[in-house]
């Protein structure tokens, strides 16, 4: 194989492997700071917005929207004030002609927050969280095994939730009453108690669908009122006997949320003014919350993406530096190129190149890097706040920073270049010493 | 073409450092003249040694010849075509095709093999790159190189000469300028290496301008002339006044 300008740009480098080594991780940890914060701002946008799925509005007794929505769809805590289901019933009551709200709406889904199993949100609720709420507004729910619960008593556990837990079907849950402080899947909240009395059995596992909900466990609404109802009947009676659902009375038959969807855009302002005007609840419109949730966060995203930017001009500076410094070892053998016939320009490219091959090499260990720290965020992000963020490094945003890093990285090596084009050949070629 | 001009031809070459030493004029510029030749031809394949002390300009004119260097003054023509006239690129892809250059030191690129030293030589004269190789490697075991992927540094010093004589000579040049080859060798090696280079500018058609201040290599040379020799009658006249 002859001899190209590319094999001099190699050897160039291979002939100083630490220098170019140690620029190359320059190049790749700013490349992967850059590619990791701009991945995760979009996943964990992405994750946000999935959470709350095809609903349109969340209905609670939260002190503010924004926290009806971390709680409702993100599991943060049990939202500490009811929705009686005489209330619910109310609202979704069709039969009454003066209930607009009603007569807007294509579903409503019951959610009832309060009762965790090792650390994981259980959220009771009803059959249609599962045929008419989806968690991914592209795909309904998938059953990974199993069948979706049908009765009191039965329990389906949510993709993530299954890998931690290792539940399998069959396997018998006892739920605990109360939710983990956050931040802390050991410790316990308000009061925690295991119901033992109530025995649950895993009859599905859900496939996992990129949302807060991959890591709750679900049931049915009599499940967790029996042993709320159990709960009560044991304050009044030390020696009362579980409760069945025909005990239940009305006051044991509660929720803390409501989701809900509107058939179209005219009933969502119809109803969404409805539910203000109420005043009993707090509606909350989830993208409209998650959308000022990121304006607020969106000035630190910027900040970071500055701080990114800063590193990767500094790792441009280093490439200039290592080039800069090497060019007086270099000067002898750019005065032998040039006796050999290479030109002025063609040194200048071949140091260009060299600081561009080293952008690239750079930039491509940084998507590697991004990768695995990606990886890395997530998990941290699951385990630490329950955030299910799948980062995903589009190809365009990839595209426009390894470019990036090679053009700045060219822009690098001018300075080099420019010495190595000035270099005096005659003077070069003289014996040392 | 070639053939029938001269391998060199210079006329009233005069260059001195100093300021403007690179433009054509040395205005302002009260440096002496380092070179200061009126005449000196060199038919094809003739052979001629300048010899004179260390630093009197002997290296400054090769640099000239080459176009390494700019002139206040004067013409260099290698193989009928002015150096000088030539620009930028232009010059250089000449250089490499036309002449080759061989130091005291080798010069010799690092990191490349013996073999890519003298394939460096083609990269840059326009030699398709097939041919690279082969010609490459053709030449160094005609010179009795055959650890030919072997780094420079690893060979004795009569194998790096012999590879620089082979780079110099890769490009079938018209003229072979020589530096102070024998300057780094002992005696009996010094006599073998110009041997080396004579035969190999002979059978390659090169004329060869060596300059040395090794009076043992006078004696290999038909025709030498003292750099310092100022003789305007001669027509190989050179003016020189040391640095």
């Amino acid at each position: 194989m002859a001899l190209t300008d590319f094999t001099i740009v190699r050897r160039s480098m291979t002939a100083r492997p630490f220098s170019t080594v140690t620029t190359i991780i320059t190049v790749a940890v700013a490349v992967g700071l850059m590619l990791v914060l701009l991945s995760m701002r979009d996943a964990s946008r992405q994750a946000f917005e999935r959470g709350s799925g095809n609903m349109h509005l969340l209905l609670s007794r939260d002190s503010s929207p924004l926290v009806s929505v971390l709680n409702g769809v993100f599991y943060a805590n049990a939202p500490p004030r009811p929705i009686t289901w005489q209330e619910f019933r109310a609202l979704t009551d069709t039969s009454n002609p003066d209930n607009f709200v009603a007569a807007g709406l294509d579903w409503a889904v019951p959610v009832q927050l309060g009762d965790s199993f090792r650390g994981l949100p259980v959220l009771a609720t009803s059959a249609d969280f599962f045929s008419k709420f989806r968690a991914d507004p592209e795909q309904p729910w998938r059953l990974a095994d199993g069948r979706y619960f049908e009765r009191e008593l039965e329990i389906v556990v949510g993709g993530t939730a299954a890998r931690r837990t290792g539940l399998r079907i069959g396997d018998t849950v006892i739920v605990t009453h109360g939710l983990p402080r956050r931040g802390d899947a050991d410790s316990a909240g308000a009061a925690p108690h295991e119901h033992t009395e109530f025995r649950f059995r895993v009859v599905g596992i859900l496939e996992p669908t990129g949302s807060s909900h991959d890591r709750a466990l679900f049931m049915n609404l009599e499940s967790s009122w029996l042993m709320h109802a159990f709960d009560r009947r044991l304050a009044e009676d030390a020696r009362a006997g579980v409760p069945t659902v025909a005990d239940l009375q009305d006051r044991d038959r509660l929720i803390t949320g409501v989701y809900l969807r509107v058939v179209d855009n005219r009933a969502y302002q119809a109803v969404f003014d409805a539910l203000r005007r109420d005043g009993r609840f707090v509606v909350a419109a989830p993208s409209n919350e998650i959308k000022r949730l990121f304006d607020i966060i969106g000035n630190i995203d910027q900040i970071f993406l500055a701080m990114a930017g800063v590193v990767m001009v500094s790792s441009g500076i280093a490439i200039m530096l290592a080039l800069y410094n090497s060019m007086e070892q270099r000067r002898r053998q750019i005065a032998v190129l040039r006796v050999l016939g290479c030109s002025r320009p063609r040194v200048f490219g071949l140091i260009v190149t060299e600081s561009a091959v080293i952008g690239l090499i750079g930039a491509a260990a940084g998507v590697a890097l991004a990768s695995a720290g990606g990886l890395m965020v997530s998990t941290v992000l699951r385990q630490r706040l329950g955030l299910v963020v799948e980062p995903k490094m589009p190809m365009d945003a990839i595209a426009a920073v390894v470019l990036a890093t090679i053009a700045l990285a060219s822009a690098a090596g001018i300075v080099p270049a420019l010495v190595a084009y000035r270099t005096p050949v005659a003077k070069n070629l003289k014996p040392l010493g | 073409m070639e053939s029938q001009n001269p391998a060199l031809l210079i006329r009233g070459l005069r260059f001195r450092y100093g300021p403007g030493s690179s433009a054509n004029n040395g205005a302002a510029n009260s440096h002496p003249w380092v070179v200061d030749v009126r005449a000196l031809d060199l038919a094809p394949a003739e052979q001629l040694l300048l010899t004179g002390s260390s630093g009197c300009g002997k290296s400054t004119l090769l640099s000239l010849i080459a176009g390494l260097l700019e002139p206040q003054g004067g013409a260099v023509v290698v193989a009928g075509q002015n150096v000088h006239a030539l620009a930028g690129a232009r010059r250089d892809l000449f250089r490499g095709r036309h002449i080759g250059m061989i130091f005291q030191t080798f010069n010799l690129l690092h990191g490349f093999s013996a073999l890519e030293n003298v394939m460096a030589a083609f990269l840059f004269s326009g030699v398709p790159a097939r041919q690279h190789r082969s010609r490459a490697a053709a030449l160094l075991r005609h010179l009795g190189i055959e650890r030919m992927d072997a780094d420079p540094d690893s060979l004795s010093v009569g194998q790096q000469q012999r590879v620089a004589v082979a780079r110099a000579l890769a490009c079938n040049p018209v003229l072979v300028l020589a530096d102070e080859p024998t300057a780094s060798l002992d005696p009996e090696n010094s006599a073998a290496a110009i041997g080396l280079i004579q035969s190999a500018c002979r059978e390659k058609g090169a004329a060869l301008l060596c300059v040395s201040h090794d009076p043992s290599v006078a004696s290999r040379f038909e025709r030498v002339k003292a750099f310092g020799d100022l003789n305007p009658t001669d027509s190989f006249a050179i003016s020189a006044t040391p640095r």
